[in-house]
């Protein structure tokens, strides 16, 4: 019960609270680059979902089986870069042969995961929180992907309207998106220190 | 001194070999887990490979490369699938201008030669503003499609209305209006159709040039022999005179027709071309005979 209850909190933090794009910044060049329309944002929200699953999962137990028994701590921004890397190619391929529409959908979009900050910026906290457990490293980096989801998928519902309202012609365009990005990371303040 | 310069070494080598011990483990741990990943890729790519037709990879060859998306697709991959399917799209890439629709062109005219003749544009009239009957100026919206709205732009309700819709549709320049016909310049056509889809009176047909020169009944006059001849002076009466040199030629509906699938240049085309009273049975193509009218 008390682990189901850490892994609970863990995920509504990681989600809402500790929320990598709207607490870290992490993140935004596909938050501002794909919130154009509301699908596209959601496709990416899963593939990147897809993508820090994996790599959190896989840089947890790379770290903590091979990298700290050896002490070599010093390495892992290299080997967690591969490991993305990998991940990314690895979903590319999949999607190419299964899911060809999404595929072509996502364009460049794809490729461009694999810099994603908010996927290394996930697997350096686990290590940097003291995860130490597998079960609960899959937890946040599932829950890390399903708040990048969310926050996309937000801002791309506000960027839809926004294209319907009158704004004034010096905020037009990028400067607007990023007001908008601001106070959604400002409201998103509210959540701050609601558990622990 | 020597002495000195010993310990010296000595001690460099040993700053080194501390510096080896510490460092080979991580270079072992690197290439163990890039290796690993290499593995594994190798495998998904060939277990999740997917076969890409080769054309797509020349024709993305040719384009620049620039993904700019002028052409309304996202990149230039996407563009060069959508060609191959739709040749139409020819000459949408702006950054590459003329030379990149060529090269296109050059790839997929080579597909479609591959099974057949290539398929040009023949148009099926003759009338220049000469040989036309007006009843009145039209001053409308200077388009084929508006034109042809209105019911008397000119005589003739089969003819070329000469207002260029086709030309628009070229993505080559390859047409032009030649004294109030429509005029295909063989040498820039790469047959992509988009001329016979613009045209609102579907004068222009896609034919499959087995000869340089094709054979045609340059007329598209349903009405009746007597008709037609009071509106144009080139107009195909349907006398059948041609029909009776060679089963090459089929009348109906008071229009003479090549079958373009069967011709052969005889001299039973040859006579039936001379002896058509109103002269519409002419050559098109890549005309050498300078006496001939080029395309006209």
């Amino acid at each position: 019960m008390d682990t189901l209850n850490i892994l609970i909190m863990g995920f509504i933090s990681i989600v809402i609270i500790n929320n990598l794009v709207f607490t870290k910044f992490l993140g935004i060049c596909p938050y501002l680059g794909v919130s154009g329309r509301i699908d596209m944002a959601f496709g990416m929200g899963m593939a990147v979902t897809f993508v820090v699953t994996l790599s959190g999962t896989l840089t947890w137990m790379i770290d903590n089986w091979i990298l700290m028994k050896l002490g070599l701590e010093v390495t892992r921004y290299v080997c967690f870069i591969l490991v993305i890397a990998g991940a990314v190619q690895l979903v590319e391929m999949y999607l190419r042969k299964f899911f060809p529409t999404l595929y072509e959908s996502f364009g460049i979009f794809l490729p461009l995961i694999t810099t994603n900050c908010a996927i290394l910026g996930l697997c350096l906290f686990i290590n940097l929180w003291g995860i130490n457990n597998l079960l609960e490293a899959v937890v946040l980096s599932f829950g890390a992907g399903i708040g990048f989801t969310m926050a996309i998928c937000i801002m791309a519902g506000i960027r839809e309207n926004l294209n319907l309202a009158d704004v004034p012609q010096c905020l037009k365009g990028a400067p607007i998106t990023l007001i908008t990005a601001g106070i959604l990371a400002l409201a998103f303040m509210g959540f701050a220190g609601m558990i622990r | 001194m020597r002495y000195h310069t010993r310990e010296c070494v000595e001690e460099n080598l040993a700053e080194m070999l501390e510096l080896w011990n510490s460092a080979w483990p991580a270079g072992a741990t690197m290439l163990g887990l890039g290796f690993g990943f290499a593995l594994v890729l190798l495998i998904a790519s060939e277990k999740l490979k997917v076969w890409v037709d080769p054309k797509v990879e020349q024709v993305h060859g040719a384009l620049p490369n620039l993904d700019c998306g002028t052409c309304g697709f996202a990149g230039c991959g996407q563009y060069a699938k959508a060609v191959l399917k739709n040749p139409e799209l020819i000459g949408k890439c702006a950054p590459g201008g003329p030379e990149t629709s060529q090269k296109i062109a050059g790839i997929l005219s080579l597909q479609v030669s591959d099974s057949g003749a290539v398929q040009k544009p023949i148009v099926h009239c003759h009338a220049h503003t000469a040989d036309k009957t007006y009843y009145a100026k039209y001053q409308g919206i200077q388009t084929c499609i508006a034109a042809n709205a209105l019911a008397n732009v000119q005589a003739c309700a089969f003819g070329c209305v000469s207002f260029g819709d086709c030309i628009r549709a070229c993505k080559f320049g390859a047409l032009s209006i030649v004294d109030g016909l429509a005029t295909v310049d063989y040498d820039k056509c790469t047959g992509c159709t988009a001329c016979s889809k613009a045209c609102p009176r579907n004068l222009i047909e896609m034919v499959p040039f087995r000869y340089e020169n094709m054979m045609t009944v340059a007329c598209s006059s349903k009405e009746t022999g007597k008709s037609t001849r009071s509106m144009c002076k080139v107009g195909c009466i349907g006398c059948g005179l041609c029909v009776k040199q060679t089963e090459q030629f089929t009348v109906e509906d008071n229009l003479a027709r090549l079958d373009y699938e069967k011709y052969e240049a005889t001299e039973q085309t040859e006579t039936a071309m001379n002896k058509c009273p109103t002269k519409v049975i002419i050559y098109r193509g890549k005309t050498k005979n300078p006496q001939d009218k080029p395309g006209g």
